[in-house]
């Protein structure tokens, strides 16, 4: 395939940390994310007077948010005491590694390999390591590359969605911290028509000692474009690590989006997202996450329909062991009328982890004869693990469908009797019933990749390979 | 096992009866008792909240919402609504530092 390379910038970047040591390097940034931290950081930063302009206004808003205590709804059960932020530091060069990136570039990813992409982009510990795009689709005019970039290049584009219309910047602590100190990302953006048929590739790596990675992922999808963009973050594997990230989702009319998010950084990074995607008309979004890693991570996640006959699909799979606490704060908004949209989670919990999931379907006037479902299912694999599930429903409108559903158990001893008398393992057993629980996501799920590396992730977490 | 972590300093007592410190990343309460320390995990193992301000009588915790009392020593759960024992910490006190682990 041929690839066109947008990483010209950085390798000038490059150049000039090695030239001149004047540079700003990681060093100059203090650690934290106070006022000295928010200048230094804002120091190394080439951009645009508009980016520039926001970021002040979100750490103005940050620092009064900091005084506020958190909604209660969203964060009783989350624990954040341990998260102290004043520990993590922004890494300002793009000096980051360049030693690794050649040879180590796919580090210990799990995406990478299993399917041919049309694009990739890579951040390290923040920064840009490498991104490309098929020439094929560049000359259609999509979009794909780090946000950095495409704000300078591009920024009368996306100047008008970037925290503007999904992730308020506004909204709470973690969305202005977010909007503050934003260090990279992915943007997509596909033209009207446009059909974009192999998927492209992200991938958030965290890697030094205490680094904090703010990734933003901006896809835009024109009316009638389709796309499918798989994500995934990854870390090394004892390093303490900060991520506080946002992902905006926006398709136009009969848009067609496949969004995939693995998130499996290692068991020491704390990991706080808003995440939201607005549809319109008859546009369809199928919205998968996948929570493996992390020693804790909320996700504050809204799919917003907002035209007529809107869909959204949104699938979760977690798998939480030792003592992993995986949040989420799920939101489906009906807007508008005749829209659709179908949530399910399904998590497995080991040892002393614990899953919290509170669902909310809305329903306004408008959203007269829509279709809301959301259901959550918890497999406890040990006594002591725990999962709250509290879905809930308000709804304005008179003439809808809207249901939900949440159960929890353990797994049956008898199932996993039988399957020894048929001359399994006790490992085999437990992971068929674990693969099985899991499958009626994995059917929802169109990439043969993104299941198959769901399943290797699993595998591993049940601690022996096949 | 992990490795002893230093915590506190026995001077940082002198106007509290408790601290709130981290081990490992886990929030921990740190009590003083008759100049006997004892560690555990600042979580109530009922409704998942701290127990920070729980009054103590009688070497334990009492939670402050709801009323479990765990013992200081043990952690052991000694009264409804809480069934499972809070974690402790090994605790030892060296040239007026206090060091801690899991157990």
């Amino acid at each position: 395939m041929a690839f066109a390379r947008f990483d010209s910038d950085i390798e000038s970047k490059l150049e000039s940390t090695m030239s001149t040591p004047s540079v700003k390097t990681s060093a100059e940034i203090p650690v934290g994310f106070g006022e000295a931290a928010f200048e230094a950081f804002l120091a190394t930063r080439d951009e645009p007077a508009w980016v520039t302009e926001s970021r002040r206004v979100a750490f103005q808003r940050y620092r009064e948010l900091l005084e506020t205590d958190l909604d209660p709804e969203e964060w009783r059960r989350v624990d954040l005491r341990a998260m102290r932020p004043d520990r993590f530091q922004l890494n300002a060069a793009a000096e980051a590694n360049q030693t690794e990136q050649n040879t180590e570039q796919q580090g210990n990813t799990l995406l990478a390999g299993q399917a041919d992409f049309a694009g990739h982009v890579i951040h390290t510990d923040g920064q840009l390591i490498s991104s490309e795009l098929s020439e094929e689709l560049a000359a259609q005019g999509v979009i794909f590359g780090d946000l950095a970039t495409v704000a300078r290049e591009h920024g009368e584009l996306i100047q008008k969605h970037f925290m503007t219309r999904a992730v308020n910047s506004q909204r709470d602590r973690f969305s202005a911290w977010h909007a503050a100190f934003w260090t990279g990302g992915t943007v997509l953006y596909v033209p009207r028509n446009v059909i974009v048929e192999a998927p492209l590739h992200s991938l958030i790596k965290l890697q030094q000692e205490k680094a904090a990675d703010f990734s933003h992922t901006l896809v835009i999808l024109e009316e009638g474009a389709s796309a499918t963009l798989l994500e995934e973050t990854a870390s090394e594997e004892d390093s303490l690590g900060l991520h506080v990230g946002a992902v905006e989702l926006l398709l136009e009319k009969e848009a067609r989006l496949r969004y995939v998010q693995l998130q499996n950084w290692n068991h020491k990074v704390w990991h706080i997202a808003h995440q939201a995607g607005r549809v319109e008309n008859n546009g369809f979004l199928q919205w998968t996450v996948g929570g493996i890693g992390a020693k804790l991570a909320h996700i504050h996640q809204d799919v917003v329909l907002d035209g007529r006959g809107a869909e959204a699909e949104v699938n979760g799979v977690t798998f939480s062991t030792d003592r992993q606490i995986h949040s989420f704060y799920t939101q489906q908004a009906h807007n508008a009328a005749e829209t659709r949209s179908d949530l399910l989670y399904k998590q497995v919990l080991r040892d002393e982890a614990r899953a919290i999931w509170r669902g909310m379907i809305r329903v306004e006037p408008e959203g007269q004869q829509t279709n809301g479902y959301q259901r959550n299912d918890s497999l406890m694999l040990s006594p002591t693990c725990r999962a709250d599930a509290i879905p809930g429903l308000e709804i304005e409108a008179d003439d809808v469908r809207c249901t939900h559903g949440a159960t929890a158990g353990r797994v049956d001893e008898e199932q996993i009797f039988y399957c020894m008398s048929r001359g399994m393992s006790e490992y085999e057993a437990m992971h068929m019933i674990v693969e099985g629980f899991f499958q009626t996501v994995f059917d929802r799920i169109p990439v043969e990749a993104v299941r198959e590396t769901l399943n290797q992730a699993i595998i591993k977490k049940l601690g022996f390979g096949r | 096992m992990a490795d002893f972590e230093e915590i506190a300093s026995i001077d940082d007592f002198a106007e509290a009866d408790r601290l709130e410190v981290f081990v490992d990343d886990i929030p921990v309460l740190l009590i003083r008792l008759q100049n006997q320390y004892f560690a555990i995990e600042d979580v109530c193992t009922h409704d998942g909240q701290p127990l920070t301000d729980g009054c103590i009588e009688g070497g334990a915790i009492v939670c402050p919402r709801h009323g479990a009392r765990f013992d200081l020593q043990t952690g052991k759960a000694l009264c409804m609504p809480a069934t499972k024992p809070v974690r402790t910490f090994e605790i030892e006190v060296r040239d007026n530092r206090i060091y801690a682990r899991s157990q």
